[in-house]
Protein backbone atom coordinates (compact mmCIF):
# COMPACT_ATOMS: atom_id res chain seq x y z
CA UNK A 1 0.00 0.00 0.00
CA UNK A 2 2.84 2.32 0.91
CA UNK A 3 4.50 1.86 -2.06
CA UNK A 4 1.85 3.01 -4.22
CA UNK A 5 1.68 5.77 -1.71
CA UNK A 6 5.35 6.23 -3.21
CA UNK A 7 4.66 5.88 -6.65
CA UNK A 8 1.71 8.34 -6.40
CA UNK A 9 3.81 10.73 -4.72
CA UNK A 10 6.56 10.48 -7.23
CA UNK A 11 4.14 11.57 -10.25
CA UNK A 12 2.65 13.93 -8.67
CA UNK A 13 6.48 15.71 -8.57
CA UNK A 14 7.25 14.82 -11.88
CA UNK A 15 3.81 16.68 -12.51
CA UNK A 16 5.45 20.16 -10.85
CA UNK A 17 8.49 19.67 -12.30
CA UNK A 18 7.08 19.93 -15.62
CA UNK A 19 4.59 22.84 -14.30
CA UNK A 20 7.68 24.97 -13.60
CA UNK A 21 9.45 24.09 -16.65
CA UNK A 22 6.24 25.81 -18.36
CA UNK A 23 6.47 28.79 -16.05
CA UNK A 24 10.23 29.00 -16.63
CA UNK A 25 9.31 29.26 -20.26
CA UNK A 26 6.59 31.54 -20.28
CA UNK A 27 9.26 33.85 -17.83
CA UNK A 28 12.22 33.73 -20.46
CA UNK A 29 9.49 34.61 -23.84
CA UNK A 30 8.51 37.26 -21.51
CA UNK A 31 10.15 39.71 -24.38
CA UNK A 32 9.04 37.56 -27.03
CA UNK A 33 6.75 39.24 -30.05
CA UNK A 34 2.95 37.77 -30.41
CA UNK A 35 4.27 34.88 -27.64
CA UNK A 36 1.01 33.30 -26.00
CA UNK A 37 1.66 32.02 -22.97
CA UNK A 38 1.03 28.10 -21.69
CA UNK A 39 -0.78 27.39 -18.37
CA UNK A 40 -0.54 24.16 -17.50
CA UNK A 41 -3.30 22.38 -15.21
CA UNK A 42 -4.23 18.99 -14.04
CA UNK A 43 -7.20 17.12 -13.34
CA UNK A 44 -7.59 13.82 -11.64
CA UNK A 45 -8.53 10.53 -13.45
CA UNK A 46 -11.28 8.24 -11.68
CA UNK A 47 -9.16 5.71 -9.33
CA UNK A 48 -6.31 7.69 -10.34
CA UNK A 49 -4.14 9.15 -7.12
CA UNK A 50 -1.97 11.84 -9.01
CA UNK A 51 -2.34 14.71 -11.50
CA UNK A 52 -2.87 14.28 -15.11
CA UNK A 53 -1.42 17.53 -17.36
CA UNK A 54 -3.29 18.92 -19.44
CA UNK A 55 -2.11 22.29 -20.94
CA UNK A 56 -3.21 25.01 -22.68
CA UNK A 57 -1.99 28.21 -24.50
CA UNK A 58 -3.50 31.09 -23.46
CA UNK A 59 -5.06 32.19 -26.83
CA UNK A 60 -5.71 35.90 -24.96
CA UNK A 61 -4.68 39.21 -27.26
CA UNK A 62 -1.73 40.63 -26.20
CA UNK A 63 -1.31 44.51 -26.24
CA UNK A 64 -0.01 46.14 -29.41
CA UNK A 65 3.49 48.18 -29.20
CA UNK A 66 4.13 50.45 -31.40
CA UNK A 67 7.57 50.11 -33.34
CA UNK A 68 7.23 52.24 -36.48
CA UNK A 69 8.78 49.73 -38.89
CA UNK A 70 6.89 49.30 -41.76
CA UNK A 71 7.13 45.38 -41.66
CA UNK A 72 6.05 45.22 -38.42
CA UNK A 73 2.46 43.73 -38.20
CA UNK A 74 0.45 42.56 -35.41
CA UNK A 75 -3.52 40.99 -35.26
CA UNK A 76 -6.01 42.46 -33.28
CA UNK A 77 -8.63 39.75 -33.15
CA UNK A 78 -8.43 36.06 -33.40
CA UNK A 79 -6.68 34.59 -36.22
CA UNK A 80 -2.71 33.97 -37.93
CA UNK A 81 -1.40 34.79 -40.90
CA UNK A 82 -0.56 31.74 -43.16
CA UNK A 83 3.63 30.57 -43.75
CA UNK A 84 4.42 28.49 -46.54
CA UNK A 85 7.37 26.09 -45.28
CA UNK A 86 8.86 23.36 -46.78
CA UNK A 87 7.10 21.65 -44.06
CA UNK A 88 3.42 22.47 -45.04
CA UNK A 89 1.68 25.88 -44.42
CA UNK A 90 2.16 27.13 -40.51
CA UNK A 91 0.22 30.08 -38.54
CA UNK A 92 1.57 33.06 -37.05
CA UNK A 93 0.58 36.24 -35.22
CA UNK A 94 2.93 38.08 -37.00
CA UNK A 95 5.60 40.20 -35.65
CA UNK A 96 8.65 41.72 -37.60
CA UNK A 97 8.64 40.68 -41.19
CA UNK A 98 11.18 40.91 -43.35
CA UNK A 99 12.25 40.24 -47.37
CA UNK A 100 14.18 38.20 -49.49
CA UNK A 101 16.47 38.74 -51.94
CA UNK A 102 12.87 38.42 -54.75
CA UNK A 103 11.26 41.17 -52.11
CA UNK A 104 8.86 38.37 -50.96
CA UNK A 105 7.56 39.13 -47.92
CA UNK A 106 8.92 36.93 -45.02
CA UNK A 107 8.21 35.78 -41.61
CA UNK A 108 10.87 36.09 -38.90
CA UNK A 109 12.19 32.32 -39.50
CA UNK A 110 12.57 33.53 -43.51
CA UNK A 111 9.54 31.53 -44.76
CA UNK A 112 6.95 33.76 -47.38
CA UNK A 113 3.99 34.73 -45.64
CA UNK A 114 1.35 33.73 -48.15
CA UNK A 115 -2.13 35.36 -49.83
CA UNK A 116 -4.27 33.49 -51.88
CA UNK A 117 -2.12 34.07 -54.50
CA UNK A 118 1.21 32.72 -53.41
CA UNK A 119 3.89 35.05 -51.59
CA UNK A 120 3.53 38.63 -51.56
CA UNK A 121 6.25 40.17 -53.49
CA UNK A 122 7.08 44.00 -52.76
CA UNK A 123 9.62 45.38 -55.35
CA UNK A 124 8.97 49.33 -54.96
CA UNK A 125 9.63 52.07 -52.29
CA UNK A 126 7.11 52.17 -49.80
CA UNK A 127 4.67 49.67 -48.84
CA UNK A 128 1.55 50.03 -46.93
CA UNK A 129 -0.40 46.93 -45.13
CA UNK A 130 -4.14 47.53 -45.02
CA UNK A 131 -6.29 46.64 -41.52
CA UNK A 132 -7.66 43.95 -43.97
CA UNK A 133 -4.28 42.64 -44.98
CA UNK A 134 -4.04 43.63 -48.62
CA UNK A 135 -0.29 44.97 -49.15
CA UNK A 136 -0.36 47.88 -51.23
CA UNK A 137 3.21 49.02 -52.96
CA UNK A 138 3.44 52.50 -53.79
CA UNK A 139 -0.09 52.88 -53.91
CA UNK A 140 -0.99 49.29 -56.19
CA UNK A 141 -2.12 46.17 -55.02
CA UNK A 142 0.38 43.63 -54.65
CA UNK A 143 -1.76 41.45 -52.54
CA UNK A 144 -3.44 40.06 -49.76
CA UNK A 145 -2.45 38.24 -46.62
CA UNK A 146 -4.20 35.17 -45.70
CA UNK A 147 -5.63 35.73 -42.16
CA UNK A 148 -7.18 32.20 -41.12
CA UNK A 149 -8.08 30.03 -38.19
CA UNK A 150 -8.99 26.84 -37.42
CA UNK A 151 -12.33 25.52 -35.84
CA UNK A 152 -10.02 24.58 -32.70
CA UNK A 153 -7.48 27.00 -31.69
CA UNK A 154 -6.57 24.90 -28.31
CA UNK A 155 -4.84 22.42 -30.58
CA UNK A 156 -2.93 24.32 -31.89
CA UNK A 157 1.10 22.30 -32.00
CA UNK A 158 3.28 25.14 -31.06
CA UNK A 159 6.71 24.98 -33.50
CA UNK A 160 8.73 27.51 -32.48
CA UNK A 161 9.71 30.67 -33.92
CA UNK A 162 5.62 31.94 -33.42
CA UNK A 163 4.82 29.30 -35.06
CA UNK A 164 1.63 26.86 -34.89
CA UNK A 165 1.19 23.64 -36.75
CA UNK A 166 -2.13 23.72 -37.91
CA UNK A 167 -4.32 20.25 -36.89
CA UNK A 168 -7.77 20.52 -39.47
CA UNK A 169 -8.84 22.49 -42.21
CA UNK A 170 -7.92 26.12 -42.39
CA UNK A 171 -10.78 29.00 -42.54
CA UNK A 172 -10.85 32.63 -43.00
CA UNK A 173 -11.25 35.03 -40.48
CA UNK A 174 -14.05 37.31 -41.28
CA UNK A 175 -12.61 40.70 -42.00
CA UNK A 176 -14.61 42.34 -39.70
CA UNK A 177 -13.52 40.58 -36.60
CA UNK A 178 -9.65 40.99 -37.20
CA UNK A 179 -7.43 44.23 -38.31
CA UNK A 180 -4.12 44.21 -39.33
CA UNK A 181 -2.03 47.22 -37.48
CA UNK A 182 0.84 47.83 -39.66
CA UNK A 183 4.20 49.37 -37.70
CA UNK A 184 3.01 47.81 -34.17
CA UNK A 185 3.68 44.06 -32.81
CA UNK A 186 1.58 41.92 -30.28
CA UNK A 187 2.75 41.59 -27.04
CA UNK A 188 3.33 38.41 -25.08
CA UNK A 189 0.21 37.79 -23.60
CA UNK A 190 1.83 36.77 -20.56
CA UNK A 191 1.67 38.52 -17.28
CA UNK A 192 5.34 38.21 -15.05
CA UNK A 193 3.46 38.71 -11.79
CA UNK A 194 0.94 35.88 -12.23
CA UNK A 195 3.94 33.78 -13.39
CA UNK A 196 5.69 35.34 -10.66
CA UNK A 197 3.04 33.87 -8.13
CA UNK A 198 2.50 30.76 -10.15
CA UNK A 199 6.57 30.35 -9.50
CA UNK A 200 6.51 30.53 -5.34
CA UNK A 201 3.39 28.23 -5.59
CA UNK A 202 5.33 25.30 -7.69
CA UNK A 203 8.24 25.38 -5.43
CA UNK A 204 5.86 25.15 -2.01
CA UNK A 205 3.28 22.63 -3.29
CA UNK A 206 7.03 20.68 -4.41
CA UNK A 207 8.26 20.86 -0.97
CA UNK A 208 5.08 19.48 0.47
CA UNK A 209 4.67 16.63 -1.36
CA UNK A 210 8.32 15.88 -1.19
CA UNK A 211 7.39 16.43 2.66
CA UNK A 212 4.82 13.45 2.31
CA UNK A 213 7.05 11.26 0.32
CA UNK A 214 9.58 11.60 3.24
CA UNK A 215 6.64 10.19 5.86
CA UNK A 216 5.76 7.29 3.53
CA UNK A 217 8.89 6.55 3.11
CA UNK A 218 9.59 6.72 7.27
CA UNK A 219 6.37 4.92 7.58
CA UNK A 220 8.01 2.01 5.21
CA UNK A 221 10.88 2.25 6.59
CA UNK A 222 9.27 1.45 10.05
CA UNK A 223 7.67 -1.13 8.88
CA UNK A 224 10.25 -3.13 7.29
CA UNK A 225 12.54 -2.60 10.15
CA UNK A 226 10.56 -2.79 13.16
CA UNK A 227 7.64 -5.63 12.25
CA UNK A 228 8.48 -9.13 13.12
CA UNK A 229 11.40 -8.09 15.59
CA UNK A 230 11.58 -9.79 18.80
CA UNK A 231 12.64 -7.19 21.48
CA UNK B 1 20.37 17.81 -16.00
CA UNK B 2 17.05 19.82 -15.15
CA UNK B 3 15.88 21.89 -17.98
CA UNK B 4 14.03 24.73 -17.05
CA UNK B 5 17.60 25.66 -15.57
CA UNK B 6 18.21 25.70 -19.14
CA UNK B 7 15.39 27.50 -20.28
CA UNK B 8 15.35 29.98 -17.62
CA UNK B 9 19.35 30.89 -18.43
CA UNK B 10 18.39 31.54 -22.57
CA UNK B 11 15.71 33.99 -21.18
CA UNK B 12 18.54 35.28 -18.68
CA UNK B 13 20.82 35.30 -21.71
CA UNK B 14 18.75 37.01 -23.60
CA UNK B 15 17.85 40.20 -21.87
CA UNK B 16 21.65 40.54 -21.35
CA UNK B 17 21.38 41.35 -25.32
CA UNK B 18 18.20 43.93 -24.83
CA UNK B 19 20.40 45.21 -22.50
CA UNK B 20 23.10 45.66 -24.84
CA UNK B 21 21.32 46.69 -27.57
CA UNK B 22 19.82 49.46 -25.13
CA UNK B 23 22.81 50.62 -24.01
CA UNK B 24 24.41 51.04 -27.66
CA UNK B 25 21.03 53.33 -28.31
CA UNK B 26 21.70 55.61 -25.46
CA UNK B 27 25.13 55.76 -26.23
CA UNK B 28 24.49 56.99 -29.54
CA UNK B 29 21.51 59.72 -28.63
CA UNK B 30 23.58 62.76 -29.64
CA UNK B 31 24.96 60.32 -32.93
CA UNK B 32 23.99 62.40 -35.78
CA UNK B 33 21.43 60.61 -38.58
CA UNK B 34 21.51 57.54 -35.97
CA UNK B 35 18.93 55.20 -36.09
CA UNK B 36 18.06 53.03 -32.73
CA UNK B 37 18.00 49.54 -32.80
CA UNK B 38 15.13 47.17 -31.52
CA UNK B 39 15.49 43.47 -30.31
CA UNK B 40 13.47 40.61 -32.01
CA UNK B 41 12.82 37.52 -29.80
CA UNK B 42 11.60 33.84 -31.12
CA UNK B 43 10.12 31.20 -28.59
CA UNK B 44 12.27 27.92 -29.71
CA UNK B 45 11.81 24.50 -30.23
CA UNK B 46 8.72 22.46 -28.14
CA UNK B 47 8.85 19.14 -26.53
CA UNK B 48 5.74 17.86 -27.27
CA UNK B 49 5.15 15.45 -24.30
CA UNK B 50 1.62 14.40 -25.75
CA UNK B 51 -0.39 15.51 -28.98
CA UNK B 52 -3.81 16.46 -28.83
CA UNK B 53 -6.32 13.68 -28.54
CA UNK B 54 -9.59 12.50 -28.46
CA UNK B 55 -10.42 12.16 -24.32
CA UNK B 56 -13.85 9.53 -24.87
CA UNK B 57 -14.71 7.07 -27.26
CA UNK B 58 -17.00 8.81 -29.55
CA UNK B 59 -14.20 11.50 -30.16
CA UNK B 60 -16.81 14.48 -28.71
CA UNK B 61 -14.00 16.25 -26.75
CA UNK B 62 -10.69 16.59 -27.40
CA UNK B 63 -7.66 17.52 -25.21
CA UNK B 64 -5.25 20.00 -26.47
CA UNK B 65 -1.22 19.04 -26.81
CA UNK B 66 0.81 18.76 -23.44
CA UNK B 67 4.19 21.29 -24.86
CA UNK B 68 7.41 21.78 -23.02
CA UNK B 69 9.25 25.39 -24.28
CA UNK B 70 12.91 25.33 -24.22
CA UNK B 71 13.38 28.83 -23.88
CA UNK B 72 14.15 31.86 -26.10
CA UNK B 73 16.13 33.39 -28.78
CA UNK B 74 17.16 36.31 -30.36
CA UNK B 75 15.21 36.46 -33.61
CA UNK B 76 16.84 39.56 -34.63
CA UNK B 77 18.43 42.86 -34.31
CA UNK B 78 15.90 45.96 -36.21
CA UNK B 79 16.85 49.03 -36.99
CA UNK B 80 14.13 51.47 -36.63
CA UNK B 81 14.60 54.29 -39.70
CA UNK B 82 12.25 56.63 -38.27
CA UNK B 83 12.91 60.17 -38.67
CA UNK B 84 14.89 62.32 -36.07
CA UNK B 85 14.21 65.76 -35.35
CA UNK B 86 16.13 68.40 -37.57
CA UNK B 87 18.54 70.28 -35.57
CA UNK B 88 19.60 74.02 -37.14
CA UNK B 89 23.46 74.43 -36.95
CA UNK B 90 23.61 77.54 -39.51
CA UNK B 91 26.88 75.91 -40.91
CA UNK B 92 26.14 76.11 -44.85
CA UNK B 93 27.70 72.63 -45.46
CA UNK B 94 25.28 70.69 -42.89
CA UNK B 95 22.50 69.27 -44.50
CA UNK B 96 19.21 67.36 -43.52
CA UNK B 97 16.99 65.02 -45.15
CA UNK B 98 13.58 65.55 -43.94
CA UNK B 99 12.03 62.38 -45.56
CA UNK B 100 12.98 58.99 -47.05
CA UNK B 101 16.18 58.83 -48.78
CA UNK B 102 20.04 58.51 -47.53
CA UNK B 103 23.21 60.25 -49.31
CA UNK B 104 25.59 58.37 -51.19
CA UNK B 105 29.42 58.23 -50.01
CA UNK B 106 32.55 56.50 -51.88
CA UNK B 107 34.28 53.97 -49.59
CA UNK B 108 37.91 53.96 -50.20
CA UNK B 109 37.63 50.61 -51.62
CA UNK B 110 35.28 51.97 -54.44
CA UNK B 111 31.52 50.62 -53.44
CA UNK B 112 29.17 52.83 -52.62
CA UNK B 113 28.07 53.50 -48.86
CA UNK B 114 24.68 55.17 -47.39
CA UNK B 115 24.32 57.77 -44.63
CA UNK B 116 21.96 60.14 -43.23
CA UNK B 117 24.74 61.75 -41.54
CA UNK B 118 25.09 65.10 -44.38
CA UNK B 119 27.66 67.04 -41.76
CA UNK B 120 30.12 67.72 -45.23
CA UNK B 121 32.97 69.79 -45.87
CA UNK B 122 34.97 70.32 -48.09
CA UNK B 123 38.00 68.47 -49.66
CA UNK B 124 41.72 69.92 -50.23
CA UNK B 125 40.77 70.06 -53.88
CA UNK B 126 37.25 71.34 -53.60
CA UNK B 127 34.74 68.41 -53.59
CA UNK B 128 32.51 67.61 -51.19
CA UNK B 129 32.95 64.98 -48.48
CA UNK B 130 32.06 63.11 -45.47
CA UNK B 131 33.03 64.08 -42.23
CA UNK B 132 35.81 61.12 -42.81
CA UNK B 133 37.18 62.48 -45.80
CA UNK B 134 34.82 60.25 -48.14
CA UNK B 135 33.19 61.95 -51.24
CA UNK B 136 29.66 62.15 -51.80
CA UNK B 137 28.39 61.27 -54.83
CA UNK B 138 27.72 62.46 -57.35
CA UNK B 139 30.83 64.25 -56.96
CA UNK B 140 30.40 68.06 -56.02
CA UNK B 141 33.70 70.34 -56.84
CA UNK B 142 33.22 73.95 -55.00
CA UNK B 143 35.20 76.51 -56.99
CA UNK B 144 38.32 77.70 -54.26
CA UNK B 145 37.00 81.46 -54.93
CA UNK B 146 33.48 80.83 -53.87
CA UNK B 147 32.67 82.85 -51.38
CA UNK B 148 28.66 81.40 -50.32
CA UNK B 149 27.44 78.16 -51.21
CA UNK B 150 23.88 77.57 -51.48
CA UNK B 151 21.69 73.90 -50.75
CA UNK B 152 18.13 73.86 -52.19
CA UNK B 153 15.69 72.31 -50.68
CA UNK B 154 15.98 69.97 -54.21
CA UNK B 155 19.38 69.43 -53.48
CA UNK B 156 20.66 72.07 -56.29
CA UNK B 157 24.31 73.10 -55.08
CA UNK B 158 24.81 76.33 -56.07
CA UNK B 159 28.15 79.01 -55.26
CA UNK B 160 28.69 82.79 -55.40
CA UNK B 161 32.42 83.18 -57.03
CA UNK B 162 34.11 86.19 -55.46
CA UNK B 163 33.45 89.49 -57.36
CA UNK B 164 30.16 87.71 -58.77
CA UNK B 165 26.65 88.95 -58.06
CA UNK B 166 24.86 85.46 -59.59
CA UNK B 167 24.67 81.67 -58.29
CA UNK B 168 26.35 79.63 -60.60
CA UNK B 169 25.00 75.69 -60.53
CA UNK B 170 27.92 73.16 -59.66
CA UNK B 171 25.64 70.00 -59.14
CA UNK B 172 22.88 68.54 -57.55
CA UNK B 173 22.63 65.86 -54.49
CA UNK B 174 21.12 62.15 -55.49
CA UNK B 175 19.67 60.83 -53.09
CA UNK B 176 19.40 56.76 -52.72
CA UNK B 177 16.54 54.50 -50.93
CA UNK B 178 15.39 51.36 -50.47
CA UNK B 179 12.15 49.06 -50.01
CA UNK B 180 13.35 47.66 -46.90
CA UNK B 181 15.95 50.24 -45.36
CA UNK B 182 15.93 48.29 -42.07
CA UNK B 183 17.82 45.82 -44.46
CA UNK B 184 20.70 47.60 -44.77
CA UNK B 185 24.08 46.59 -43.07
CA UNK B 186 25.75 49.33 -40.65
CA UNK B 187 29.17 49.55 -41.10
CA UNK B 188 29.62 52.60 -38.93
CA UNK B 189 30.65 55.91 -39.12
CA UNK B 190 26.81 56.79 -39.46
CA UNK B 191 27.38 54.85 -43.07
CA UNK B 192 25.49 51.67 -44.00
CA UNK B 193 25.98 49.38 -47.30
CA UNK B 194 23.08 47.50 -49.01
CA UNK B 195 22.66 43.82 -48.62
CA UNK B 196 20.23 41.30 -50.46
CA UNK B 197 17.35 42.21 -47.76
CA UNK B 198 17.63 45.79 -48.09
CA UNK B 199 16.78 45.69 -51.81
CA UNK B 200 18.40 47.63 -55.05
CA UNK B 201 18.59 50.98 -54.21
CA UNK B 202 17.02 53.40 -55.72
CA UNK B 203 18.28 56.86 -56.59
CA UNK B 204 17.29 59.99 -57.53
CA UNK B 205 16.76 63.30 -56.92
CA UNK B 206 15.29 65.32 -53.91
CA UNK B 207 12.03 66.29 -53.39
CA UNK B 208 11.10 63.66 -56.10
CA UNK B 209 9.34 60.75 -56.72
CA UNK B 210 8.84 60.58 -53.02
CA UNK B 211 12.13 61.53 -51.91
CA UNK B 212 12.46 63.66 -49.00
CA UNK B 213 13.90 67.39 -49.18
CA UNK B 214 17.28 68.52 -47.97
CA UNK B 215 17.78 70.99 -45.33
CA UNK B 216 20.73 73.38 -45.13
CA UNK B 217 22.28 74.49 -42.19
CA UNK B 218 20.69 71.56 -40.38
CA UNK B 219 21.41 68.09 -38.89
CA UNK B 220 19.34 64.98 -38.59
CA UNK B 221 19.57 64.43 -34.73
CA UNK B 222 19.82 60.82 -33.64
CA UNK B 223 16.42 59.24 -33.19
CA UNK B 224 16.61 57.86 -29.73
CA UNK B 225 14.63 58.88 -27.13
CA UNK B 226 15.63 58.56 -23.74
CA UNK B 227 12.25 57.94 -22.16
CA UNK B 228 11.61 55.19 -24.18
CA UNK B 229 15.49 53.76 -23.64
CA UNK B 230 15.33 53.82 -20.21
CA UNK B 231 11.74 52.33 -20.03
CA UNK B 232 12.84 49.40 -21.97
CA UNK B 233 16.02 49.12 -20.16
CA UNK B 234 13.73 48.69 -16.60
CA UNK B 235 11.42 46.16 -17.77
CA UNK B 236 14.46 44.18 -19.44
CA UNK B 237 16.35 44.66 -16.05
CA UNK B 238 12.82 43.69 -14.66
CA UNK B 239 12.53 40.25 -17.06
CA UNK B 240 16.66 39.44 -16.34
CA UNK B 241 15.42 39.50 -12.73
CA UNK B 242 12.66 37.15 -12.78
CA UNK B 243 14.23 34.48 -15.11
CA UNK B 244 16.89 34.43 -12.13
CA UNK B 245 14.21 33.93 -9.44
CA UNK B 246 13.06 31.22 -11.63
CA UNK B 247 16.37 29.57 -12.11
CA UNK B 248 16.42 29.62 -7.79
CA UNK B 249 13.20 27.98 -7.44
CA UNK B 250 14.32 24.99 -9.89
CA UNK B 251 17.39 25.09 -8.19
CA UNK B 252 15.52 24.83 -4.37
CA UNK B 253 13.18 22.19 -6.07
CA UNK B 254 16.29 20.20 -7.22
CA UNK B 255 17.89 20.16 -3.94
CA UNK B 256 14.73 19.46 -1.98
CA UNK B 257 14.35 16.58 -4.05
CA UNK B 258 18.37 15.14 -3.68
CA UNK B 259 17.37 15.60 0.03
CA UNK B 260 15.20 12.90 -0.26
CA UNK B 261 17.81 10.13 -0.37
CA UNK B 262 19.32 9.49 2.78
Amino acid sequence: MSMRGIVNSARTLSYYRRLQEVTANNLANASTDAFKADRMTARQLPGQEYPVPIEQTDLEQGRLRETGRPLDVGLEGPGYFVVSTPRGERLTRGGSLRLDASGCLMDGRGDPLVGAEGPIRVNGAQVEIRADGTVLVDGTGAGRLRIETVDEPALLLKEGAGRYVPRGALRPVPETQVFVRQGSVEEANLDPLLSMVALVNIQRSYGANIDALKVLDGVLGSVTNSVGRVQ
Amino acid sequence: MNSSLRTSASGMAAQQRMIDVIANNLANVNTTGFKRSRMSFEDVLYETLQGSRSSTAQGSETVGPVQIGKGVRIGAVLRLHGQGAPESTQRPLDVAIEGDGFFQVQRPDGTTAYTRDGSFTLSDSGTLVTNGGHAVLPVITVPGDATSITIGPDGTVSAIGAGSQTPVELGRIELARFVNSCGLLSIGENQYVETPAAGQPMTGSPQEDGFGRVLQGALETSNVEIVQEMTDMIAAQRAYEINAKAITASDEMAKAASGLVR
